[in-house]
C-alpha cells in the first residue's frame, strides 16, 4: 500500500505538471451577436487543439478561458476586469463586435495586457494603446477598397448606397463614400435601415427607381440575405455589392437565387490551394455543422498569431509578446498572407473580393493597392 | 410605378399585421389583458412552417403543421398564465406575457440556433409576377388573398354560425351572452385559438418572404401590434384591419423620410403613445368596454 | 481586493439603486414601469456630458439625476392619463423612444456611443466605495419613505385610487413624486455607471434591462425594498456564481419573472415573512 503510494508520487513528481498558458477570450455567445460568438469560439477551440496537439507553445499547453460578452460595451469591460483579476491572464483575444472591442482595448492597456481584436473593425480600437492589435481590416479602410472595387475594377458610375445603421456599418460606409469621388463613382440616393430589418420594401422600390450601375450595401448575412433576394425580386438587375460580414454560407442560404453574383469585399479567399485551410474547413465543418465564413478564419488566425508571438518572443510576457506580434513580418493566415503590423498595429495585408457563382463562393479580385486603402498610422 | 410599388408593398405587410394583431385584439376584448406574449406565438407559427417544410419537403405541410400546432400554444399560454390571474390587476399578466416573451426569444435561440432557419426549398419565395412593369412576389399575393378570405370567413362566422354569434356576444356583453347559456370558457379557448391560428399564418408568411426566421423576429412586430390595436379601437377586428393597412401603407411610403430622426421601432412607438396620450379609447371602431 | 471583484460590487451597487428606485415607483406606488432604463440612460448621458465638457463630478452628478428626474416626471404624466397595463406599454415606448433617438444623434454619439469619458479620478476603487454610499443611502431613503407618510400616501394611490382620493390624497401629486423621486436616483445610478465605465452606448440602457430591473422588483417581492435588495444582489450575482444562468440569462430571467407571478406574486419578501409567521407560531 505504502509502495504503490510511494510509486505514484514519484511518478506524478517526475513530470510536474507544467503551469498552462492561459489565453483569455471574449466573445458573443448570448445575445444578437450569438451567431457571430458561435463561430468564433469553436475556430478558437479549435487552433487552441490544433497547437496543443502539435506540442504547444515553448513546451507549455495553450488553455483558452472563455467568456461571454454579449457583444455589449459594458459586459465587455466587465468580462475584461474577470480575465485580469480573477485569471490572471496576460494575453487575450477579443472575438466580439467593435463595441466589445472599444470597450475593453482600454482596460487591457492600463493592465498592460495584449489584446488581439479578431474582427471587431471600429477605428477606437487600436487608438486605445500598443498593446492592442487588429487582424482584421478597419471599417473605412474596408470601404474605401470597395470604392476602388466598384470604380476602377468594375467600372461602374452611378451607385446606390444601403448602410446598416450600427458602428460597423457606418463605419465602412464612411469610408466608401469617402473614396468614391476619387473612382468617379456618383453615389446617386443613401439609404439606411437597423440591424433588425429583415423586411426592405421601401429601400427596394427607391433604388429600382434610382436605377442604378451598381448597389453597395453594408451589413450582416441576415440583413444582407432577405435584402439581396427582396432586390432580386423586384427585378433589380444591376451588381449587387455587399460588406465584408455578408460572408457566411447562411447568406447564399438566405437569398437563394438572387445570391448569384453577388460581390463580397474582403470576403475570405476559401479557394487557396493550402493544407491548413482545407484542413481548417473540414474540421471547422465537422465540429460546427456548418461551413466557416470569415468570423471563424479570423477567429483562428488570431489565436495562431498570439501563439506565433509567444513563439518569437520567447517568453509569456506581455511586453515581450507585444514587441514580437509588433515585428511579425509575413505571417500565414488562413486569409493569405499578412504582411505585417502598422504603426498602429493595423495590419497590411490585401483585400480579397469574392463572387457568388453557382452557389458557391469564388475568388473574384485581389485589391493590391495597399495604399488606397492605408489603415491610419499613430 | 415607384408609388405602386410602395403600395404593393404596404397593403401586402398591412394585411400582414392584420392577420398577427388580430389575436392580440380578440384577447384583449375578451379578457382585458395585453397578451404581449402572443408575438412569441407568432414567431413560433414562423418557426415551425420552416422546419415541418424542411422536414417534409412541402411548404403546405409546414403551414398545416403551423396552424394546429400555435393554437394550442395559445391555449395553454391562456390556461396556465391568464386563467390563474385573472383577479388581478391587468398589469400582472401583463409583465408576465412580456416575460414570457422574453423567455421564449432565448428558448428559440436554444432550441433551433442563433443562425436561425431557412426554407430548404422555398417554392413561392422566389417567385415573382410582373404586372404592368410592378413586380409582385407570389407570397404578397398570398397574403393579401389570404387575409381577404380570413376575415371574410371570420364576418361570416360571427354572424351566420350560433358559435360564431355566441363568441361575438360574449366579447361585447359577457354577462348577458352567459345568461343565454353560451359557456364562456369554451368562447375563451376559441379566442385564444382563433387568434393564434391566424399569427401562425402570418408567421408562416413572413418566413416565405423573407426566407429567415430568427430569434428576433417576434420582438419587432409585438411593438406594432401594440400600436395597431390602440389605434384600431381595442377590441374591435374591423378597427384592427384598419389600422394594419394604414401602417403597413405608411411604413412603406414614410421610413425613407423619418428614419433620419428615430429607428423604426421608436417611430411605431411615437404613433403609439401619441395616440394614447390623445385618445385612450382608439380612432376607429369602439372600444369594449 | 482584484479588479474583478471590484467591478462585480460596482454593478451590484448600481442595480440595487436601480432596483430600488424602481420599486419606489412600481411597488410603493403601483404604476408600473417598464422603461426604468430611459431614465437611466438619461442620467448617464448627461453625466457623460458634463464629464467631456466641465470633468466636475459634482456637476456630472447633478446633471444626471436633473436630466432623469425631469424625463421621469414628463412620463409622470403620462400615468394620469391611462391606467396600469397601458402605462406599462408607454413606458415601454418611452424605452424605446430613448434609445431610438440616441442612436440617431450624432452629439451623443449616434450608434458610436461616447467613448473616452474623463474618468472620476478617484479609481476603480474608489468609484465602488462611492457607488456603495449612494446604494446605501437609497435603501435608507426607500426605507425611511417606506415607513413615513409619504409611503403611506404612495401605496394608498398604487391600491385603490378612489379611495385614497376620499382621504384627501392628491393622487396626482404622489404619483408625480413616486417618478420624480425614483428617476432622480435611477438617474444618479446612470452617472455612476458612467463614471465606472468611461464608455457609454445606447444599448447599455434597452428594454432588455428594464424588463430585468422589474424582474428584481418582483422576485424580491413589489413594494418591500429589503425584498428588492436581495434580489436585485441575488440575481446580479447568479450570472456570475453559475455558468448555466449566465449562457441562458434571459431564458432564466423571463422564466423566474413568469414563475414568480404566476406561483408567488408577492415575490420572496412574501414567501420570507409567511415562513417567519409560521415559525413564531410553532
Amino acid at each position: 500500500m505504502m509502495g504503490a503510494a510511494a510509486v505514484a508520487f514519484t511518478i506524478t513528481s517526475a513530470h510536474p505538471t507544467q503551469a498552462d498558458i492561459k489565453v483569455g477570450f471574449q466573445a458573443p455567445l448570448t445575445g444578437f451577436a450569438a451567431t457571430d460568438g458561435k463561430s468564433a469560439k469553436i475556430a478558437a477551440e479549435m487552433a487552441i487543439d490544433d497547437i496543443n496537439a502539435a506540442g504547444g507553445v515553448l513546451g507549455q499547453k495553450l488553455q483558452l478561458i472563455t467568456y461571454d460578452d454579449q457583444a455589449k460595451s459594458d459586459q465587455a469591460i466587465f468580462t475584461a476586469n474577470k480575465l485580469i483579476g480573477e485569471d490572471g491572464v496576460k494575453l487575450v483575444v477579443n472575438g466580439s463586435y467593435s463595441a466589445s472591442g472599444r470597450a475593453a482595448a482600454p482596460v487591457f492597456q492600463k493592465a498592460g495586457v495584449v489584446m488581439i481584436a479578431a474582427y471587431g473593425v471600429h477605428p477606437d480600437i487600436t487608438t486605445a494603446g500598443d498593446y492592442v492589435f487588429r487582424l482584421v481590416h478597419l471599417g473605412p479602410p474596408q470601404g474605401r477598397a470597395t470604392a476602388l472595387f466598384i470604380g476602377k475594377m468594375l467600372g461602374l458610375k452611378k451607385v446606390s448606397a444601403i448602410t446598416m445603421d450600427n458602428d460597423y456599418g457606418q463605419a465602412t460606409m464612411d469610408g466608401f463614400l469617402e473614396a468614391a469621388p476619387k473612382y468617379g463613382i456618383e453615389v446617386i440616393n443613401k439609404y439606411s435601415y437597423s440591424l433588425k430589418d429583415r423586411q426592405f420594401g421601401s429601400i427596394v422600390a427607391s433604388v429600382k427607381r434610382d436605377n442604378p450601375d451598381g448597389i453597395y450595401a453594408t451589413g450582416y448575412f441576415f440583413t444582407g440575405g432577405p435584402l439581396v433576394s427582396q432586390l432580386r425580386a423586384a427585378g433589380i438587375k444591376a451588381p449587387i455589392i455587399g460588406s465584408q460580414a455578408f460572408d457566411s454560407e447562411k447568406f447564399i442560404e438566405i437569398a437563394g437565387p438572387a445570391a448569384e453574383g453577388t460581390y463580397i469585399v474582403d470576403s475570405f479567399d476559401r479557394n487557396r490551394k493550402d493544407e491548413a485551410l482545407q484542413h481548417f474547413f473540414t474540421e471547422f465543418q465537422k465540429r460546427a455543422g456548418y461551413a466557416p465564413e470569415g468570423v471563424a478564419a479570423v477567429t483562428y488566425s488570431a489565436v495562431k498569431l498570439m501563439a506565433d508571438g509567444i513563439r518569437r518572443a520567447g517568453s509569456t510576457d506581455p511586453v515581450k509578446v507585444r514587441d514580437a506580434l509588433a515585428a511579425t513580418k509575413n505571417f500565414a493566415m488562413l486569409e493569405g498572407n499578412l504582411n505585417g503590423f502598422n504603426s498602429l498595429h493595423e495590419i497590411i495585408m490585401p483585400i480579397s473580393v469574392n463572387a457568388i457563382k453557382d452557389g458557391k463562393f469564388q475568388a473574384a479580385a485581389q485589391i493590391t493597392d495597399l495604399d488606397a486603402f492605408a489603415p491610419p498610422e499613430k | 410605378m415607384y408609388y405602386i410599388d410602395l403600395a404593393v408593398t404596404g397593403v401586402s405587410f398591412g394585411c400582414m399585421y392584420a392577420m398577427m394583431a388580430v389575436g392580440l385584439t380578440l384577447v384583449y376584448g375578451l379578457l382585458r389583458i395585453l397578451h404581449v406574449a402572443h408575438a412569441a406565438v407568432f414567431a413560433l407559427g414562423a418557426y415551425v412552417t420552416v422546419v415541418v417544410a424542411n422536414a417534409t419537403g412541402s411548404v403546405d405541410a409546414g403551414f398545416l403543421a403551423a396552424i394546429f400546432i400555435t393554437p394550442l400554444f395559445g391555449m395553454a399560454i391562456y390556461r396556465m398564465l391568464y386563467e390563474p390571474l385573472l383577479s388581478y390587476r391587468p398589469d400582472v399578466p401583463m409583465i408576465a406575457s412580456v416575460g414570457l416573451l422574453v423567455l421564449m426569444q432565448d428558448a428559440f435561440r436554444i432550441v433551433f440556433g442563433e443562425q436561425g432557419v431557412t426554407f430548404r426549398n422555398n417554392t413561392y419565395g422566389f417567385t415573382t409576377f410582373d404586372v404592368f412593369g410592378v413586380t409582385v412576389n407570389a407570397v404578397q399575393i398570398a397574403i393579401v388573398v389570404s387575409a381577404v378570405i380570413i376575415f371574410l370567413g371570420l364576418h361570416l362566422f360571427t354572424t351566420q354560425t350560433r358559435t360564431g354569434v355566441g363568441w361575438r356576444a360574449t366579447v361585447s356583453q359577457p354577462k348577458i351572452a352567459a345568461s343565454f347559456g353560451i359557456d364562456s370558457i369554451k368562447v375563451r379557448y376559441l379566442n385564444f385559438a382563433i387568434g393564434s391560428a391566424l399569427a401562425a399564418v402570418a408567421g408562416g408568411m413572413v418566413a416565405l418572404l423573407n426566407n429567415f426566421v430568427d430569434p428576433v423576429i417576434g420582438y419587432v412586430v409585438s411593438y406594432k401590434a401594440l400600436a395597431i390595436i390602440v389605434l384600431g379601437g381595442l377590441g374591435s377586428v374591423r378597427g384592427t384591419l384598419i389600422a394594419s393597412l394604414v401602417l403597413g401603407l405608411v411604413e412603406s411610403y414614410g421610413t425613407i423620410f423619418i428614419g433620419r430622426w428615430l429607428d423604426r421601432d421608436a417611430i411605431a412607438f411615437l404613433a403609439l403613445i401619441a395616440l394614447l396620450m390623445i385618445r385612450p379609447q382608439g380612432f376607429v371602431g369602439t372600444r369594449a368596454t | 481586493m482584484s479588479a474583478y471583484e471590484i467591478s462585480l460590487l460596482s454593478v451590484i451597487g448600481i442595480n440595487v439603486i436601480l432596483a430600488v428606485s424602481l420599486n419606489m415607483i412600481s411597488g410603493f406606488c403601483g404604476q408600473i414601469s417598464l422603461g426604468h432604463g430611459a431614465f437611466y440612460g438619461a442620467g448617464a448621458y448627461a453625466a457623460a456630458l458634463a464629464m467631456i465638457g466641465t470633468g466636475n463630478i459634482l456637476l456630472a452628478l447633478i446633471s444626471a439625476i436633473v436630466v432623469g428626474s425631469l424625463l421621469g416626471i414628463v412620463v409622470g404624466f403620462a400615468s394620469l392619463r391611462v391606467r396600469s397595463d397601458f402605462l406599462a406599454v408607454t413606458t415601454i415606448g418611452v424605452n424605446f423612444l430613448f434609445t431610438g433617438f440616441v442612436r440617431k444623434q450624432g452629439w451623443l454619439g449616434g450608434e458610436m456611443g461616447i467613448s473616452g469619458i474623463p474618468g472620476s479620478g478617484l479609481g476603480a476603487d474608489g468609484n465602488m466605495v462611492m457607488i456603495l454610499l449612494f446604494a446605501a443611502a437609497t435603501i435608507a431613503l426607500s426605507l425611511y419613505i417606506g415607513r413615513s407618510w409619504m409611503g403611506f400616501a404612495f401605496r394608498a394611490v398604487g391600491e385603490d385610487e378612489d379611495t385614497a382620493a376620499t382621504l384627501g390624497i392628491n393622487a396626482a401629486a404622489y404619483k408625480l413624486a413616486a417618478f420624480g423621486i425614483g428617476t432622480a436616483l435611477a438617474g444618479l445610478a446612470g452617472g455612476l455607471y458612467t463614471f465606472f465605465t468611461q464608455f457609454i452606448t445606447a444599448d447599455a440602457f434597452d428594454f432588455i434591462l428594464s424588463v430585468m430591473l422589474m424582474a428584481m422588483v418582483v422576485i424580491g417581492g413589489i413594494g418591500s425594498t429589503w425584498g428588492v435588495v436581495v434580489a436585485a444582489i441575488g440575481l446580479t450575482l447568479l450570472p456570475e456564481a453559475i455558468r448555466f444562468v449566465n449562457d441562458y440569462r434571459l431564458l432564466v430571467f423571463g422564466g423566474l419573472l413568469v414563475l414568480v407571478i404566476r406561483l408567488a406574486p408577492g415575490g420572496f419578501a412574501a414567501l420570507a415573512r409567511a415562513v417567519a409567521t409560521r415559525m413564531s407560531r410553532a
